[in-house]
């Protein structure tokens, strides 16, 4: 069953899924249900299980237990060839061949001829800023540059899941940018999966989040879901004191906690529609008392909402 | 299923490891210097000697006690000699240069953007394909330099030497096809091509030990020695009456050995 002809069915079926490497359980029983759409966001520590979920998705890894089914098909199925791409962590291109060598037999794997692999070689190394090093060899660009050579793989022909893990790991903030744009202006064509232990990141790009520890699926949360509403988070720029009582002073607002240094959580009571927005009130606020507020944001940030 | 694009396109890339790459070329430049002096030094020199009338009495008790015989009829001497040194050398040879199929892939994780686009059967055959092609390219490139030699030393050798180069050409194909099939096997459960290279020494070392002892004790379980490839090369050197049986016992193992791997290969973590 492909996904164009299975609308209704999700993108990625994960039911009951357990691996264990030896006496080690990595993964216990983790189920969930991904749809096509925005990225989504796998989060959590070092060791929690990510990485092996991500290889079992790949089908780098045969599960203890428990099923996956993408786009209606088993993980390392044929059929997912080309539409399934992924960003495994620490994984290195042959220093043997030139990048454009080896993204052009990529793209040929994938049924293109010679020519167009050739040119899809260069195109998704403009995608990544990269074209200029065509010709070159691995062990001749930086932990950076390879990491982006590898996000272009991800990209070669069309598609339709693409995961990418700790893509921004070790990349310098423009790099890290400039690949976080890239998703971002790709998602409506492709529904990327991100691992990463940048939060705002994720928060940023991702819809939904799926939160594991110690091999657990602790938390599967969509970010754009209503029960955000009723949530303002305000960064402020230093510490003010009295910046709490008269905020918590503030008609509409029911709480204030500090989250941060300098972060506060607001939980708004029931706002009459009369009454001016709270966003408002507290802005007006932060200008009457000349408080400089850095950011704010509408609902939990996605650290406050997990942790 | 396997998909012959894929498979033609690994295979492919195989075979631009060792005549499109810097240290490929070195590999064949080394390889080339080799059987140059074998050649010249070796095979050019032993033929003189061996079928020089001083000592061609004293070669043909030698030959015939080896059962070997056969091998002093053949029309171009050259290729009595070449064939000795080849159906010994190229065995051993085969074994270290296809000592890395998979596995310095899959160590650097390069395996796992390749199995996103092709299946681990497909890599697992389209890279013993491609050792294949490599190696009978090169033992073909020291069939033609044989013919060379032996045209040389006698224009009238060159169609004979052609025709019995083509004879060889086959005889060791199916030779080295159990050997790469072997280093397939090891390199479907290891993790380098040190470690293959190790593992196939005690396969062939602590493997025929243990055989000889099992014989010891039944008093029979000649057909274990079947497990290792080249088993048949004593009864097929001196090429004479041989019949389709030889031909299969290699054959066979190929089969056997890259079943095994691709089973394993399928299994394995990458």
């Amino acid at each position: 069953m492909s996904l164009l002809n299975s609308q209704s069915a999700p993108l990625i079926q994960v039911d009951n899924l357990s691996k264990s490497f030896g006496d080690h359980l990595a993964l216990d029983k983790v189920s969930f249900s991904i749809e096509k759409g925005q990225p989504i966001a796998l989060v959590g520590p070092n060791g929690a299980g990510k990485t092996t979920l991500f290889s079992l998705l790949c089908g780098y890894l045969l599960p203890s237990s428990g099923t996956i089914t993408i786009a209606g098909l088993r993980a390392g199925d044929g059929n997912l060839f080309g539409r399934l791409a992924a960003l495994p962590q620490d994984a290195q291109f042959d220093p043997r061949f030139s990048i454009a060598h080896q993204l052009t037999f990529y793209a040929q794997l994938q049924g293109l001829t010679r020519k167009n692999a050739q040119k899809e070689a260069h195109r998704t190394l403009e995608l990544v800023g990269l074209a200029d090093t065509l010709k070159a060899k691995p062990d001749e660009l930086s932990h950076g540059m390879r990491k982006r050579v590898a996000i272009a793989q991800t990209l070669i022909g069309s598609p339709e899941i693409v995961m990418l893990d700790e893509a921004t790991a070790g990349l310098d903030p423009i790099n890290a940018r400039e690949v976080r744009q890239l998703v971002a202006s790709l998602s409506s064509e492709i529904t990327f999966i991100l691992s990463s232990h940048d939060l705002s990141e994720l928060e940023r790009l991702c819809s939904q989040v799926l939160y594991i520890e110690k091999g657990q699926l602790k938390q599967h949360q969509n970010l754009q879901s209503e029960e955000q509403q009723g949530f303002l988070t305000i960064r402020m720029r230093k510490a003010y004191d009295n910046f709490l009582p008269l905020m918590a002073g503030v008609a509409d607002v029911q709480h204030i906690e500090q989250t941060q240094n300098n972060e506060f959580l607001i939980t708004t009571g029931l706002v009459s529609p009369d009454s001016e927005p709270l966003d408002l009130q507290i802005l007006k606020l932060c200008h009457q008392h000349k408080w400089q507020y850095s950011q704010l944001t509408n609902g939990k940030t996605l650290e406050n909402r997990l942790f | 299923m396997l998909n012959i694009h894929r498979l033609s396109i690994l295979t492919q890339f195989e075979l631009k490891r060792i005549f499109n790459t810097k240290n490929g070329l070195i590999a064949l430049m080394a390889f080339c210097a080799v059987w140059f002096i074998l050649l010249t030094y070796v095979i050019s020199s032993a033929t003189e000697l061996v079928f020089s009338d001083g000592f061609k009495l004293a070669a043909s008790s030698l030959f015939g006690s080896l059962g070997l015989s056969a091998l002093l009829k053949w029309p171009v001497a050259e290729f009595s000699i070449y064939w000795l040194v080849a159906v010994y050398s190229f065995p051993i040879f085969t074994f270290l240069v296809s000592s890395d199929q998979t596995c310095s892939d899959r160590a650097r994780g390069t395996l796992r953007f390749i199995t996103l686009r092709a299946s681990r059967s497909e890599i697992l055959i389209g890279r013993f394909l491609g050792q294949f092609l490599t190696l009978v390219s090169l033992i073909l490139l020291t069939l033609l330099a044989c013919v060379i030699l032996a045209t040389v030393r006698d224009n009238a050798l060159f169609l004979p030497a052609l025709k019995q180069a083509a004879v060889l050409f086959i005889e060791l194909a199916i030779i080295i096809l159990p050997f790469i099939a072997l280093m397939s096997f090891f390199n479907s459960i290891l993790s380098s091509a040190k470690m293959s290279i190790v593992a196939g020494i005690l396969f062939y070392t602590i493997g025929a030990l243990l055989i000889g002892f099992i014989q010891f004790q039944l008093d029979s379980g000649l057909f274990l020695n079947f497990i290792f490839p080249g088993t048949q090369i004593s009864s097929v050197v001196s090429l004479d009456g041989l019949d389709f049986y030889h031909y299969l016992i290699p054959i066979l193992q190929t089969i056997v050995l890259l079943f095994v791997a691709d089973k394993l290969l399928k299994r394995a973590s990458i």
